[in-house]
């Protein structure tokens, strides 16, 4: 799970999870199948393992991909890493991440601009309510968008 | 399906609904959607675990009837057993309309959490309806764990505790497991697909992997399980490659 309870996916989550329901009924994608991670303490590991799953993205030839977290704070140095060497790669890039007030990206990276925050929290906090900082369909459905419009670019060489 | 693609491999979820879920005699589930708990053995089973487990109290919460005290919830668990063929693939059953939700404190009353704890009143601190939680006509067990002083922030206490969760489960999927299919109550068929000509896509999880109460296995033996799994840790956190089946089959258990 997550950092905090509200971000945490629990073992429902994962056994009902949006993402992998959304994906694998369009027809329009081919579903290649899901790389998990862990989000190590220490910081080299998190540059080495992050790096890794996007080196699989391009040795896989994935024609874009989809990074998601339920950590925050310390988590967002692998998973803006994990984009950022998508993004170099020239490989598609979207995602879905909590941001809300308090969990804003502590590192940067120009590849960021196709994450959806899936924020729920009104004032953006990490609210200790288990399940309220979680994505939804609708979430997924956004974040599903935006990287098809990523990747239709890439293929019509649109910048 | 479209007309080129490829069928790798089908895993059938046949889900069974509890409507009615109550303390008697036995832990006993049955295919007509009634449940009863019996808490007779709870003490026992608090003292195989009680290196780190001083007490067991289990609850039932029903739908709607949450002006109550949790103490930290550390997860929302379905009973999902195999019944068929290997994580992926075959047949699962499931019980849908009852969700097992394990909370924790020391018997200091420290809470058993790492960042941030969800103990108060139980309607203000679980957001109904969202996919890793109960809906609003859902039964809730509260399976509550008081553990030894300081215990709750321990990994090897948090992993113990969550395999005293998954044997008390047992008795539940022993009988899941026999229930006849056709008497499921949902059915739903997912293949892993291979659709040429399309887009392909990959989806990364990035997964907590710190240590006691942060922490995430997977590949346990049984659906959404402990044994049998292993923690990313072990992993050394590297990238593992799931199948989409094998993800919908509860091959990842969250473990804080």
């Amino acid at each position: 799970m997550g950092v905090g309870p509200s971000t945490k996916e629990t073992s429902l989550h994962h056994f009902r999870d949006p993402l992998i329901k959304i994906l694998g009924e369009d027809e329009g994608i081919d579903l290649m199948g899901v790389l998990v991670f862990g989000s190590p303490e220490g910081n080299e590991e998190k540059i080495r393992c992050s790096r890794t799953a996007a080196v699989v993205a391009e040795c896989a030839r994935a024609d874009g991909v989809i990074v998601e977290t339920d950590g925050w704070g310390n988590l967002d140095v692998d998973y803006v890493n994990c984009v950022n060497e998508i993004g170099q790669r020239g490989i598609p890039v979207a995602g879905l991440n909590w941001s809300g007030t308090a969990g804003t990206f502590v590192v940067e990276s120009k590849y960021l601009d196709d994450v959806v925050d899936f924020n729920k929290n009104p004032e953006g906090i990490e609210s200790n309510i288990v399940g309220e900082n979680n994505y939804t369909e609708d979430d997924v459905r956004e974040c599903v968008k935006r990287l098809k419009i990523a990747m239709y670019k890439k293929e019509r060489g649109i910048k | 399906m479209a007309a080129n693609d490829i069928e790798m491999r089908r895993l059938v979820i046949k889900a069974f609904h509890m409507t009615e879920v109550e303390f008697g005699d036995e832990n006993k589930i049955t295919t007509s959607g009634t449940m009863t708990l019996n808490n007779d053995g709870l003490k026992e089973l608090a003292a195989k675990h009680s290196e780190v487990i001083e007490k067991i109290d289990i609850q039932i919460i029903k739908p709607g009837d949450h002006d109550r005290y949790t103490n930290t919830i550390m997860d929302i668990i379905p009973i999902s057993v195999k019944v068929l063929g290997k994580c992926g693939e075959g047949i699962t059953h499931t019980i849908t309309g009852v969700y097992v939700m394990p909370t924790g404190v020391d018997t200091e009353g420290k809470q058993a959490h790492e960042f941030g704890s969800s103990e108060g009143n139980l309607k203000d601190m679980l957001y109904l309806n969202r996919a890793g939680t109960p809906g609003d006509d859902d039964y809730i067990i509260s399976f509550d764990i008081t553990f030894k002083k300081g215990m709750g922030q321990e990994r090897y206490a948090i992993i113990d505790a969550y395999r005293m969760v998954e044997e008390w489960m047992g008795t539940f999927r022993e009988q899941l497991k026999k229930f006849e299919g056709t008497k499921a109550t949902e059915k739903h068929e997912y293949y892993d697909t291979i659709r040429p000509g399309q887009k392909k896509v990959l989806v990364i999880k990035e997964m907590i992997a710190h240590g006691a109460m942060l922490d995430t296995w997977i590949f346990p033996d049984q659906p959404s399980g402990v044994e049998g799994g292993k923690s990313l840790i072990d992993y050394g956190s590297m990238p593992v490659m799931l199948t989409p089946n094998e993800f919908r089959d509860g091959a990842i258990k969250a473990m804080n």
